[in-house]
């Protein structure tokens, strides 16, 4: 009685299907022909993929939604790493009570959180900014990192940092020489997910997003909202393949499952 | 030693964001609640309880509460009845692939929302894969409907949703020990009848935290209903959206956010409470 | 026919063998260890018996009707699992009960069956507690009335006493034992425990790298073990490389022994087989002997070892604690009867 059994895995194979098939769907649209959704198309070019590549609002809310990512995700591992140690090895009152403070924007709807961004941003003139939509990601990142990072830096063995600091180091080499080192593939994980969770980031965004400053996924709900045709399936591509890098880099270093599992 | 007496320093930077950009937020958010909106539409500041009396007693607010439990238990329920089975999956297989299938279940939580709404669409637009299917085998001869309605929007949510309860699922299967079903075989039970009185029973507490999980996303999921509903669908959360920015009436706006989350708090206390009923 | 009779049982495992042709007869109500350290197969062999793995080659009989193909849920063995396996969402007697439900028993007769296997097993009055409000002892019990109430054909148990304490080890071996002779089941019992297989069963099987080395009565895996792996797994045993001397002699230390001369062979004799003499005491008849010098005593309890070294080697001898022992650094002599001496080839690396 080992393994999964047929019965079992023929339905799971079915709810694969059902799983892929929205991602599958958008590639193959990606190459469509068609002034429209039709599916199958009736023809394939890349001619969405040329529209892609001039449409200036989309790549205007690309560079800045890869620019607002990568500002986040620094400033994310700065804040949240060096808590998550204090977590991870301190041992000090009100611990408990801290790790759930951090934890709670996770468990929060964003819709919320969103909302609440957008009634503090808008009397300090921080919507549809940059500094703005950067803070507001990182309601989200900021708690993330300290989640994934304090399992990461909990799940090191005691030992190896004991044995460091019975050969003479001191507690902050030891953290520099061992702690960190040992914690390396985890923390360039940590970032890349950081980096995919601000990228991705919609309903934050939505909220105090605005002309000035629009991200890409905005911009999508915006394209979508109004018009129905393949040139969205052929930007997703390109972000799915962005997204599948990562996501193998990620599974390379920590494992996906267990990265963004609770 | 690392756990040195200046450790807790560390914690600063982080506590202090989270105090101005998290923390103070919402409480201007629970401030908003209690200020009025004046008969030209614009705020007024107030310490009253007209905003919320007035939007509780709103017959549309009743509708959306009914709209959105309805939506978020069938998209939940049809989302269990999927991930379950693929949890179980992933959990007994010893396919050398387990990892890569266990990465490409949960992958929609990776692919931005937009793209997979996008996805559905064109499986269930007018032109998409379904009704195409559907006509060329002659088996109806008007497009179906499934998009821009309820149905549309169930689909979508319930894939949304899934993987996060399979990941729900599969972190609750540690009761679940396979020499649990092997006793049960070995004392006469079929492998139907196992399923049953073992695996099943003791995968009920996982099974509570991930439908409780699966609700609370999908009563507080925007992008799903705003774009596969197509303006038809009204929900808590598309109203909240809608009265924030279209309508800029914030008291009514932080009312609704407020009371959408009280109840989302009450159903994963009851999802909670269950869970751990179960487990005993 | 025997009752039970595994022939030319094999499992493998992708490239790696973790069963490979195993036989074995066992009698009605006759008890069979398999004895074995880890990874030896002798789990994998319970295991197929109970129909939880599928062998890729062999046989199982029965009562004469073949069982090979028979899914576990038909197969009715009691399996005892080495974690107990109860059921943590069901009480003590649903436990016990499991069984009995899956055969349509009628509900009155449950209940008097349940209270039998309780009161058997020493756990009445416990019907309504869940298994872990119970101690690891009350457990195992718990296991054991389980499997046993559905009058199994075969009792199985697989490392069942390994998770309790050494104290209470001893205790249920006594009682499994005891019930086992009383009800006259049939028992295999998986064990890497040579005492739990030396006192709980009838015969054992030693197994060795997924075969069975030997099988024979307690007496005959002891005293006359057919294989140099079962005279170093099963008790202690000085091992002493054999040279020749110059008259092509068998020798131990650069002295002969009374054995036959081996290339590339070692002599077994087991510690407390060993006298330890004066060296100026002459050899007996029928002895052998080595001369060497103790190094050191050890006492610990019901006996002390003695720790004697010689020309290329050393060897321990059990003394009973109530002897003197010798002094360390004395010149003595070790003896042993001849027909104590085993010979086995060492193993080609």
């Amino acid at each position: 009685m080992t393994g999964a059994g047929r019965v079992l895995s023929g339905f799971a194979a079915l709810v694969y299907a059902l799983i892929l098939a929205p991602i599958v769907v958008v590639v193959m649209l990606a190459f469509s022909a068609d002034n429209f959704i039709l599916f199958p198309p009736s023809g394939y070019s890349l001619r969405w993929f040329n529209q892609l590549a001039s449409n200036g609002p989309l790549l205007t809310a690309l560079w800045l939604s890869v620019r607002i990512a990568a500002v986040v995700t620094l400033l994310s591992l700065a804040i949240g790493v060096p808590a998550a140690l204090a977590l991870a090895k301190g041992r000090f009152a009100g611990k408990e009570a801290l790790s759930g403070f951090f934890l709670a924007p996770l468990l929060l709807p964003t819709l919320i959180t969103g909302l609440a961004l957008l009634l503090f941003f808008s009397p300090l003139k921080l919507t549809a900014t940059l500094p703005g939509l950067v803070l507001g990601h990182m309601t989200v990142t900021v708690p993330f990192v300290i989640r994934m990072m304090t399992t990461a830096l909990a799940n090191l063995p005691d030992d190896i940092e004991a044995a460091a600091a019975t050969l003479g180091a001191s507690p902050w080499r030891v953290v520099r020489r061992v702690t960190l080192p040992l914690a390396t593939p985890g923390l360039i994980a940590c970032a890349c997910l950081s980096f995919l969770l601000s990228f991705d980031e919609t309903v934050i965004s939505l909220f105090i997003a605005g002309p000035r400053a629009s991200t890409l996924p905005v911009e999508m709900v915006r394209y979508v909202e109004g018009r129905t045709d393949p040139l969205i399936a052929a930007l997703s591509v390109v972000l799915i393949v962005a997204t599948l890098v990562v996501v193998l880099v990620v599974e390379r270093l920590v494992g996906v499952a267990r990265a963004v599992g609770k | 030693m690392t756990a040195s007496r200046r450790l807790p320093l560390l914690l600063v930077p982080a506590t202090l964001f989270l105090f101005v950009v998290y923390v103070w937020p919402s409480l201007g958010l629970f401030r908003n609640a209690f200020n009025e909106v004046g008969p030209t539409g614009a705020m007024v500041e107030a310490w009253s309880l007209e905003t919320w009396r007035a939007t509780l007693h709103d017959s549309f607010t009743i509708e959306l509460t009914l709209n959105s439990l309805w939506l978020s238990s069938m998209a939940t329920l049809i989302a269990l009845c999927m991930a379950y089975p693929v949890s179980l999956f992933l959990f007994r297989t010893d396919s050398r692939f387990r990892g890569l299938l266990a990465v490409v279940a949960i992958m929609p939580m990776l692919v931005s929302g937009v793209v997979r709404v996008f996805g559905w669409l064109a499986i269930l637009g007018d032109r998409g894969l379904v009704n195409t299917t559907l006509q060329s085998l002659g088996l109806i001869t008007a497009p179906l409907r499934l998009v821009f309605n309820w149905t549309g929007v169930t689909i979508g949510l319930a894939e949304s949703i899934m993987p996060y309860m399979i990941l729900a699922l599969l972190a609750g299967f540690g009761r679940l020990d396979r020499t649990l079903e092997e006793a049960a075989r070995s004392l006469g039970a079929s492998p139907w009848r196992t399923f049953w009185r073992v695996t099943l029973p003791l995968s009920l507490p996982a099974i509570a935290l991930a439908a409780g999980l699966g609700f609370v996303l999908s009563m507080s999921a925007y992008i799903t209903p705003k774009l596969l509903g197509g303006g038809r669908v009204f929900v808590l959360a598309t109203e909240i959206f809608e009265q924030a920015t279209t309508n800029t009436n914030w008291p009514v706006a932080s009312v609704l956010a407020i009371y959408t989350l009280l109840l989302l708090l009450a159903l994963l206390a009851l999802s909670n409470l269950l869970a751990r009923r179960l487990q005993r | 026919m025997s009752y039970l009779e595994l022939s030319g049982l094999q499992k493998r495992y992708g490239n790696s063998v973790a069963v490979d042709d195993v036989s074995l007869a066992v009698e009605q109500g006759e008890s069979v260890a398999l004895l074995g350290p880890s990874g030896c197969g002798k789990t994998t062999t319970l295991r197929m018996l109970a129909g939880l793995i599928e062998p890729n080659r062999g046989t199982m009989t029965l009562d004469g009707s073949e069982i090979t193909q028979l899914p576990a849920h038909k197969r009715n063995m009691g399996y005892v699992f080495q974690s107990y396996a109860l059921f943590p969402h069901l009480s003590v007697a649903r436990n016990i009960a499991f069984g009995l439900e899956e055969r349509g028993v009628g509900r009155a007769e449950i209940a008097k069956r349940v209270e039998e296997a309780l009161a058997l097993v020493r756990l009445a009055g416990m019907e309504q507690r869940r298994p872990k409000e119970l101690s690891g002892g009350q457990q195992q019990r718990v296991a054991l009335a389980r499997a046993l109430v559905i009058q199994p054909s075969v009792l199985l148990l697989d490392e069942s006493l390994s998770n309790l304490d050494a104290k209470l080890r001893d205790a249920m071996r006594h009682e499994i034992r005891s019930i086992q002779r009383s009800l006259g089941i049939t028992t295999l019992l998986v064990t890497h425990d040579q005492v739990e297989a030396l006192t709980m069963c009838d015969r054992i099987a030693v197994m060795h790298r997924g075969r069975i080395a030997q099988i024979g009565s307690a007496e005959d895996i002891y005293e006359r073990p057919a294989t140099r792996f079962v005279a170093e797994f099963v008790g202690r045993a000085n091992v002493l490389p054999i040279q020749r001397d110059a008259q092509g002699r068998a020798a131990v230390w650069g002295q002969a022994v009374p054995v036959e001369a081996a290339a590339n062979a070692d002599l077994f004799v087991r510690p407390q087989r060993m006298r330890i003499v004066p060296a100026s005491e002459p050899t007996g008849d029928g002895m052998a002997r080595l001369t060497g010098r103790v190094l050191r005593s050890v006492f610990v309890g019901d006996h002390v070892e003695v720790l004697v070294e010689g020309a290329g080697g050393q060897l321990t001898v059990e003394m009973p604690s109530g002897m003197a022992a010798p002094t360390e650094g004395g010149e003595v002599a070790v003896v042993w009867p001849r027909a104590e001496s085993r010979v086995f080839a060492r193993e080609a690396p």
